[in-house]
């Protein structure tokens, strides 16, 4: 089988500090699978490493091939905190997502109607001439979609892709992230809200310190007594009459 | 007219008839810079001399133009886009709109080494002078990259060990030129940017070295746009951010060490071109450093000319015009762009 991201044995040294320990599990392509835990559990390390930028002892291998040696993959990266550069329009911004297919300063002219396209989706087209500095918090966060979007990946990964975002743009930017996996873009993220990783995702991954505590299917995870623990018994979890599972912190006495 | 919406595609990221537009006013500029001065000569026959066509110049016009004005000018259009270039680049990889080429202690290097030779060797000054100041260049960025450890795991840290390098350099500069109050003079005229004693023997050496530089940075210009984003947005989209970094690094220090020691210190030009050619093209990438090369070689040879003129027959330090012109030129840019914040 190799239609999987196989993890196997992963620590991550950052200085003498071990932020990521002895990972070993595989990642189904074609889904969404959510990374969820407390501040600090290796969320942003472990996404590093699977994109390759990151050193790491152990293997990752996508397909078959070591992720940090396969410079043809063709993985979109959304950063929590982005660099937003001074003076680039939001064209020039989302248009870098191409750079990869056309070669850097290269554009071809269907990547240009594709980008047209896709601000139309994102919502941000008529806007295209603008500063990336003037964005607000939602409309940069969805530039950044729109770019991974053109970027047309096999693999996005999102790093706490709704942290800025009010719950109606957070609904709107996961829809946005549902629409690639259903043009069958495996989709990684991180995700601060678990009752908001259980709505999208299908596989949700539980780290704490470093580790894997549990990996499963999202309702297997939402309903085991291990979640609690991972949070220190600090959260409760409530199912809706549609069956819908709610995660909310407990109030501390 | 057609219009995006009706299209429904982009305009193009980076118009090239922008370029062609700027090698065309470096050129206009440049015949412009060798026919004003004391005597003036003619348009076209400077371009007659210069192609090699009959009907040229000869006699004294002929040597006064090719002996004089020629190399000038041309020392100043390198040393202009060795500084504009360098600046935009600087900007990039540091991921700071103020950044300039004299950064990491590179002009302060510079001008330590320029005071040595000028306050220790007595002869021949002008043979030593580049060589020290390139030197005092090289040495003052290599200990801001020693210093900083981390190297580009933070751009902000290398930038302050550069100003502390900078600042230490500075210190003893001074130090040299209040013991030796005889040569106050020349370090001090050489630090105000001059292009005076331009000849072609400086031209020549000074070309190899900035031609080299612009070279490998317009060769990697259109990556240089990866590094305006977070290192795993630049890695997704195939670019290795820390070689990018040195690389770029590398290749602006010796443009701008080749240019100080070539010319002493000219400030604003760094900043002020590449912010004043963004701003007007609306656009940012680094598809525009060639345009940026020319516009910042029309500025230095019009400074230049500026300088040579206005207060003929007496010369103005080439760093007063750029500051003088440069200056509030730049903040009116800046203020109808509105290019710091929203």
């Amino acid at each position: 089988m190799t239609s999987v991201i196989k993890v196997e044995d992963l620590t991550v040294r950052l200085g003498s500090r071990e932020v990521l320990r002895d990972i070993s599990l595989e990642i189904e392509h074609g889904k969404w699978t959510c990374l969820v835990g407390p501040n600090g559990a290796g969320k942003t390390t472990f996404l590093k490493a699977l994109l390759g930028s990151q050193t790491y002892s152990g293997s990752i291998t996508d397909s078959g091939v070591e992720v940090f040696k396969n410079h043809d993959r063709n993985v979109a990266f959304v950063p929590q905190h982005p660099q937003i550069p001074i003076g680039m329009s939001v064209s020039e911004y989302v248009m870098l997502g191409r750079s990869k297919r056309d070669g850097w300063g290269n554009e071809s002219t269907s990547s240009r109607k594709l980008v047209a396209q896709i601000l139309k989706l994102t919502g941000l087209f008529g806007m295209q001439n603008q500063f990336v500095t003037q964005l607000s918090g939602g409309e940069m966060q969805r530039a950044l979609i729109a770019r991974a979007l053109v970027q047309e990946p096999t693999l996005i990964l999102l790093d706490e892709p709704t942290s800025a975002l009010d719950l109606h743009h957070q609904i709107a930017v996961l829809n946005n992230i549902e629409l690639l996996k259903e043009r069958g873009v495996t989709i990684i993220s991180t995700m601060h809200d678990i009752t908001l990783a259980a709505m999208y995702a299908e596989k949700i991954i539980v780290m704490q310190e470093g580790r894997v505590l549990l990996n499963g299917s999202s309702d297997e995870v939402i309903h085991s007594p291990e979640l609690k623990s991972a949070f220190e018994n600090r959260i409760n979890v409530y199912t809706l009459e549609s069956g819908r599972p709610v995660i909310v912190a407990k109030k501390e006495k | 007219m057609k219009t995006a919406s009706t299209e429904s595609t982009l305009s193009p990221i980076w118009n090239w008839k922008i370029t062609a537009l700027s090698f065309a006013l470096l050129f206009f500029v440049g015949i412009l810079a060798v026919s004003f001065g004391p005597v003036s000569l003619d348009f076209m026959k400077i371009i007659k001399t210069l192609f090699g066509l009959p009907g040229g110049l000869n006699g004294q016009e002929r040597t006064l133009l090719i002996d004089l004005r020629l190399p000038r000018a041309l020392l100043a259009a390198l040393v202009g886009a060795a500084l504009a270039t360098s600046g935009a680049v600087y900007q990039t990889v540091f991921r700071n709109p103020l950044a300039d080429p004299y950064l990491l202690g590179a002009a302060a290097g510079a001008g330590l080494g320029a005071t040595i030779a000028i306050t220790s060797a007595g002869a021949d000054l002008y043979s030593l002078l580049p060589i020290f100041s390139f030197v005092g260049a090289i040495l003052a960025v290599l200990v801001s990259f020693f210093i900083s450890g981390k190297f580009f795991a933070e751009p902000n840290s290398l930038l302050l060990s550069g100003i502390a390098v900078g600042s230490f350099a500075t210190a003893v500069q001074t130090y040299l030129q209040q013991r030796n109050s005889s040569s106050l003079r020349p370090v001090y005229s050489w630090i105000l940017g001059e292009l005076t004693v331009a000849n072609w023997q400086k031209v020549a050496w000074s070309s190899i070295y900035i031609f080299i530089a612009l070279t490998i940075l317009i060769t990697v210009s259109k990556q240089l746009d990866g590094l305006m984003l977070t290192d795993e947005e630049a890695y997704s989209l195939g670019i290795n951010p820390n070689r990018l970094r040195v690389i770029a690094v590398v290749a602006a220090t010796l443009a701008t060490a080749t240019a100080v020691s070539a010319s002493g210190l000219i400030g604003f030009v760094g900043i002020v071109v590449p912010h004043l050619v963004r701003g007007i093209t609306h656009r940012v990438t680094n598809r525009g450093l060639l345009t940026i090369a020319l516009v910042g070689a029309s500025f230095l040879v019009l400074a230049d000319l500026g300088a040579r003129t206005l207060l003929s027959p007496a010369e103005l330090p080439i760093g007063v015009i750029t500051a003088f012109v440069g200056a509030p030129f730049f903040l009116v840019v800046l203020r109808k762009k509105r290019l710091v914040s929203k």
